[in-house]
């Protein structure tokens, strides 16, 4: 690792030697991290030319014909690339949106309690974000299986309203979705923005409040303001994956219902259905790579955008 | 930084190296040319491996349903001790669950892993041909020379069922190759609990009951009244459309033979009157009440839902044994009823095939074993039930059972998927069934109603964006149609608009396209 | 202060349902679990069953031993897991944040770099695979995509450079600690919220993860952790519910899965350690997530 050893500024010999003689137990504590990372990510990483690739078995990922771009056509040649752009597009908006103005919101009102109890109450939403993807789909079954679940059987059975075939009616499931999303990843969210709250100075706030300012009026022109910055990263960092969908919440969360698919079909599922279907390896590969340069794309553009109007908020 | 990028250069190339290394050299004997029969070569072949003293080991891939047995390898060995000694081979079983065979299998025969033979069950044995994951079986006679006991095993015909575009990438297993359509069991006490005669309409020595659907409609409104918190009949989605219509579907629902028993032309299955006719009959009986709002998302097998008690009547493909085995399944006596004929399909023989992996190194022991297993008793056992003694024992009577102290749950080897095994006709038959059981079912397959397409295959590889497209359409629609959930009369216009705007003619000419040539090869007309 | 107490008020009110809501799916999957199953079939999912049942607990923990082994497997895992990538991560976030150190841009890029690009699948698989024969072995858990992430190394970074303050460090290296001596004696006790964060998030992963034992496990099942067990019995009822159509037997299949009050309890069983160890680290884990998080 010791191969960096250029530097721009000059250097004395001798300052250059005791840089390095001091870099290197740093080095070295780098190295496990980077040789996992060599292993893990770099290794492999070179196979990405499979999604070019005519795969045969016989001559290997490498020696195998190109392909071009023909395993990107199914992604973008039937009507259905609208549907899944859309969806996984539209989805993450939304998430971003109302996860956001949720987590702001629990944050500020846990940041102003003075109660103990709102330990109590910061722990237990932050519950459901540990749960797997399979579990979560209990859940819900649990609460709109047709027959048994407790929504049918106890809530609208008590309202006198008709039992609902919950994953048969795709009206309904854009707000389940984005209500299961929520209620996964709001103690995380919250958390976060809730630690920057409390990192704020107190003097702004004393003085709004001598100034006879409202509590309202703290919130809208010293929290909102401060919060900003914390806003903008995390956003950046959201749309850098709004190509990716959580598979779990699209897939296992609706139990793979038919009748909910041009609701619940993201990229993600769209491509596990076809590798189930077809057992196409490169139209699997193909699809990661979009996904991966779109990413890249956007991150840098909303990074070059943010770096523009607000240098210190920039992601890099 | 230029030696930055070398040295990632570096570590790609390394890793090039890593993957290419996959050949297919291999220690082959002697050219099956140099012997005047096949007997002699095959001889050789063994000779050769037992002088040298090593024995090759042959892995051997399957899917069950419960994933690696405790007791696989001393089932390894079991086998091995018979292929050492009669092939000088030695055997290595790899079983993986249904739900992760497909994943695994493909990873292991994408990456050059070793497994020599597999069943191409639920991975697809198109994707595997399309991929050249699978060996062509008639490369320089392999199957001729050294697979004599499967072409003693097998007609012509079935072998032919699994050629692709003339070659043949896979071979046949020994099981039911026709079903009885639209079967329907009914728990017993229910029957006799509506007061229903069932005995007086079995026909002689039959263990079904041939009748009509105003009988079964007859049946069920009356066990609709009598037990109204039970759920009347249900049965899986994606059985509906295969099992229950006699028709016959080449790969997918996407372009059907309505009629095959005589006319060779691909039909849209969704405008048919027969698909309408079936989404109707499901329209009014779930309307009636029959069908649980749950059934699309039901995860309970529909037996387990009758021994729990809670279903009462369900669809079964029929076919020799079917009475007891369900019996068994229920826990409790049922009465099989019958609406459809028995038929068999284009895809009777090649829905999954036992394929050699293209990577063998050494095709000819690869071969060997294979025959080994279609044709000796003793190994077919083995594969089947597992080892005498400590998972099964002999019956006076000439059957087997479970071992002393030995059940479903706790058998070390108990994988329940002979159908799946090359030829479980050799094999000891299990307590409960007849010991003509065989025989029965190869009448059974040889009397069935046979489409003329047997043994068309489509590739779809041409058309998969089409069908991605097709599968997505369809799947929403499906299990609301066919589990009678909305009104034809208004799905089935929507959904066939729909698969059109996807590709369904494009589609369908391709399958009209692909089976005139096969017609044309095999000179059916 | 009549407003500031209105306030309170309306928070607590507020807080108090989103807790519920929190919490009481947890509670039915529970409630459900301890239900009879017949009653379950038959009435529904409810906080207030007809009959009790332990019936579902009985048959995970009698009826074979393989739930009992694979928690074991689990919680070995999770802890040597845990372990290893907590390490290597805080070394390496560690390192990242020295400002003097040369190359430190090029190789946070690398890192960051990771986050977007990856091989894929299949060649991951292969490389696991065929260059170092992990499959069918623990490691197999072990090793692959989990014990280090660029999201965590950039989180544990921007830690070391914002709430370990610079001088203190310079300090303890004038006066003659080695770079490793005030790593362990000075740095890590300052960081000890990002270390119990990044702990739960790799533990987490690790308890959570089925995937590696999907794809590397196939003749060691005996290997298989909890969520392995929990994925095969969901992925194998998809399966036969779906194929049931091509495979006439599938139904055989079927009939050998666990009913609905058992597969609730292992989901029970699933969640019970992050529940119980839960709540001894959320304290530093609200601060490690605080100070790491403000900037990635």
């Amino acid at each position: 690792m010791a191969r960096v050893k250029t530097q721009k500024q000059p250097m004395s010999k001798e300052k250059r030697k005791a840089l390095l003689r001091r870099s290197i137990p740093i080095y070295l504590m780098a190295l496990p991290g980077l040789i996992y990372l060599f292993i893990n990510n770099y290794m492999p990483m070179p196979g990405i030319i499979l999604a070019f690739k005519n795969y045969k078995a016989k001559d290997g990922i490498y020696g195998s014909a190109w392909a071009g771009l023909k395993n990107f056509k199914y992604l973008f040649s039937t009507q259905d690339a609208f549907i899944i752009t859309r969806n996984t597009i539209c989805y993450n908006l939304v998430f971003i949106l109302v996860n956001t103005v949720f987590a702001i919101f629990i944050a500020i009102i846990l940041s102003e309690l003075t109660h103990k109890i709102k330990k109590v109450y910061q722990s237990v939403i932050l519950l459901p974000y540990l749960l797997s993807a399979v579990i979560i789909s209990y859940l819900v079954f649990a609460f709109l299986s047709a027959e048994n679940g407790f929504i049918n059987n106890t809530i609208l059975g008590a309202l006198g309203i008709d039992p609902i075939s919950w994953y048969q009616e795709k009206q309904y499931w854009p707000f389940i979705l984005v209500f299961v999303n929520l209620w996964k990843g709001i103690g995380y969210n919250c958390i976060i923005y809730l630690s920057t709250i409390i990192g704020f100075d107190r003097s702004y706030y004393e003085a709004a409040a001598i100034d006879g300012a409202t509590k309202w009026q703290q919130i809208k022109s010293i929290t909102i303001p401060l919060l900003k910055p914390t806003i903008i990263m995390l956003t950046l960092m959201a749309v850098g994956r709004i190509f990716y969908s959580d598979f779990g919440l699209f897939y296992q969360v609706p139990q793979n219902s038919g009748a909910l698919l041009s609701v619940t079909n993201t990229i993600d599922t769209y491509v596990y259905r076809g590798l189930i279907e077809l057992g196409d390896i490169t139209m699997s590969a193909a699809a990661g790579v979009y996904q991966s340069l779109v990413g890249f794309v956007l991150v840098m553009t909303a990074n070059f955008v943010v770096r523009k109007v607000d240098r210190e908020s920039a992601l890099f | 930084m230029k030696r930055r990028i070398m040295s990632l250069v570096l570590a790609g190339a390394m890793t090039c190296g890593l993957f290419v290394g996959c050949g297919s050299s291999g220690s082959s004997s002697s050219s099956a040319g140099d012997y005047d029969s096949p007997e002699e070569a095959a001889q050789a072949a063994i000779q050769e491996r037992k002088e040298s003293g090593e024995y090759p080991t042959v892995v051997i891939g399957y899917m069950n349903f419960a994933g690696s047995p405790a007791g696989l390898d001393r089932i390894s060995e079991k086998l091995s001790e018979i292929t050492e000694e009669k092939l000088g081979v030695d055997v290595e079983l790899m079983i993986m669950d249904a739900a992760s065979y497909s994943q695994n299998m493909n990873l292991m025969l994408a990456s050059g892993e070793q497994v020599d033979l597999f069943n191409a069950v639920s991975v697809g044995y198109m994707p595997c041909v399309n991929k050249g994951y699978t060996l062509d079986l008639e490369e320089d006679d392999l199957l001729q020379t050294y697979g004599q006991g499967i072409l003693d095993t097998f007609t012509e015909t079935e072998i032919d069922g699994c050629r692709v575009g003339g070659t043949l990438y896979g071979l046949p297993v020994k099981k039911d190759d026709a079903a009885g359509k639209f079967g329907i069991s009914i728990a017993a006490q229910y029957l006799d609990g509506i007061g229903f005669d069932y005995e007086s309409m079995y026909e002689d020595g039959e263990e079904i009951i041939y009748t009509d659907f105003d009988t079964i409609d007859d049946i069920f409104a009356q066990l609709h009244e009598k037990y109204p918190d039970k759920t009347v009949f249900y049965m899986d989605v994606s059985s509906v459309v295969s099992q229950c219509l006699p028709i016959d579907i080449p790969s997918d629902n996407f372009g059907v033979l309505l009629n095959p028993t005589e006319s060779l032309v691909i039909e849209d299955l969704f405008s048919s009157d027969q698909y309408m006719e079936l989404c109707q009959r499901m329209y009014k009986w779930n309307q009636a009440g029959y069908i649980s709002p749950d059934a699309i998302t039901e995860t309970s097998a529909t037996t387990v839902q009758v021994k729990a008690g809670s279903l009462m009547a369900y669809k079964t493909a029929t076919k020799p044994g079917i009475l007891q085995q369900e019996t068994n399944l229920c826990g409790q006596p049922v009465v099989i009823f019958q609406t459809g004929p028995d038929f068999k399909g284009s895809n009777a023989y090649n829905t999954m095939p036992w394929c050699i992996n293209q990577n063998t190194e050494d095709p000819v022991a690869a071969m060997q074993v294979l025959n080994l297993l279609y044709t000796d008793p003793e190994a077919s056992t083995i594969l089947c039930w597992g080892e005498e003694g400590v998972e099964w024992q002999e019956t006076s009577d000439g059957h087997i059972t479970y071992a002393d102290g030995v059940d479903a749950e706790n058998s070390e080897y108990f994988n329940n998927v002979n159908w799946e095994m090359p030829n479980q006709f050799i094999a000891k038959i299990w307590e409960g069934n007849d010991l003509d059981i065989w025989e029965r079912m190869q009448e059974f397959n040889d009397s069935a109603t046979t489409s003329k397409a047997m043994g068309f295959t489509f590739d779809n590889s041409a058309v998969s964006a089409e069908y991605t497209a097709l599968t997505n359409v369809y799947t929403e629609y499906q299990a609301q149609l066919e589990l009678g959930f909305i009104d034809p009369e208004k799905g089935i216009p929507e959904l066939v608009e729909r698969l059109n705007e996807a590709g369904l003619q494009e589609y369908m000419a391709a399958k009209q396209e692909a089976l005139d040539e096969w017609a044309k090869e095999n000179g059916v007309n | 202060m009549k407003q500031e107490k209105r306030f309170q008020i309306f928070g607590h009110i507020v807080m108090i349902i989103v807790t519920l809501c929190a919490i009481i799916p947890l509670v039915l999957l529970v409630i459900s679990s301890f239900t009879d199953n017949d009653v379950l079939v038959r009435n529904g999912y409810s906080f207030t069953p007809e009959k009790w049942s332990l019936e579902a607990y009985k048959y995970i923990f009698t009826s074979s031993d393989s739930v009992v082994h694979a928690y074991m497997i689990s919680v070995l895992l999770t802890l040597l897991g845990t372990t290893c990538g907590l390490t290597i991560t805080t070394l390496l976030g560690y390192a990242l944040s020295k400002q003097f150190l040369p190359g430190k841009n090029l190789i946070t890029f690398l890192v960051f770099f990771t986050m977007l690009f990856n091989g894929g699948l299949v060649p991951t698989y292969i490389n696991y695979t065929n260059t170092f024969g992990l499959k069918n072995t623990f490691l197999a858990l072990l090793v692959p995509g989990l014990m280090m992430n660029a999201f965590n190394v950039l989180l544990m970074k921007s830690y070391f450079v914002t709430g370990v303050p610079n001088e203190i460090l310079e300090a303890a290296y004038i006066d003659g600690a080695t770079e490793f001596q005030t790593f362990i004696r000075i740095a890590l006790p300052l960081a000890k919220p990002i270390v119990a964060t990044i702990g739960l998030f790799i533990g987490i992963a690790y308890w959570n993860d089925w995937m590696n034992g999907y794809i590397y496990l196939t003749k060691r099942t005996d290997l298989y952790s909890i969520q392995n067990l929990l994925n095969r019995m969901i992925q194998n009822i998809q399966f036969l519910t779906q194929n049931s159509g091509n495979i006439a037997n599938a139904s055989q299949g079927l009939a050998s899965i666990p009913s609905v009050a058992v597969r609730m309890a292992m989901a029970v069983v699933g969640v019970l350690p992050i529940i119980i160890v839960y709540p001894f680290i959320q304290n530093n884990f609200v601060k490690g997530i605080t100070l790491g998080g403000v900037k990635g």
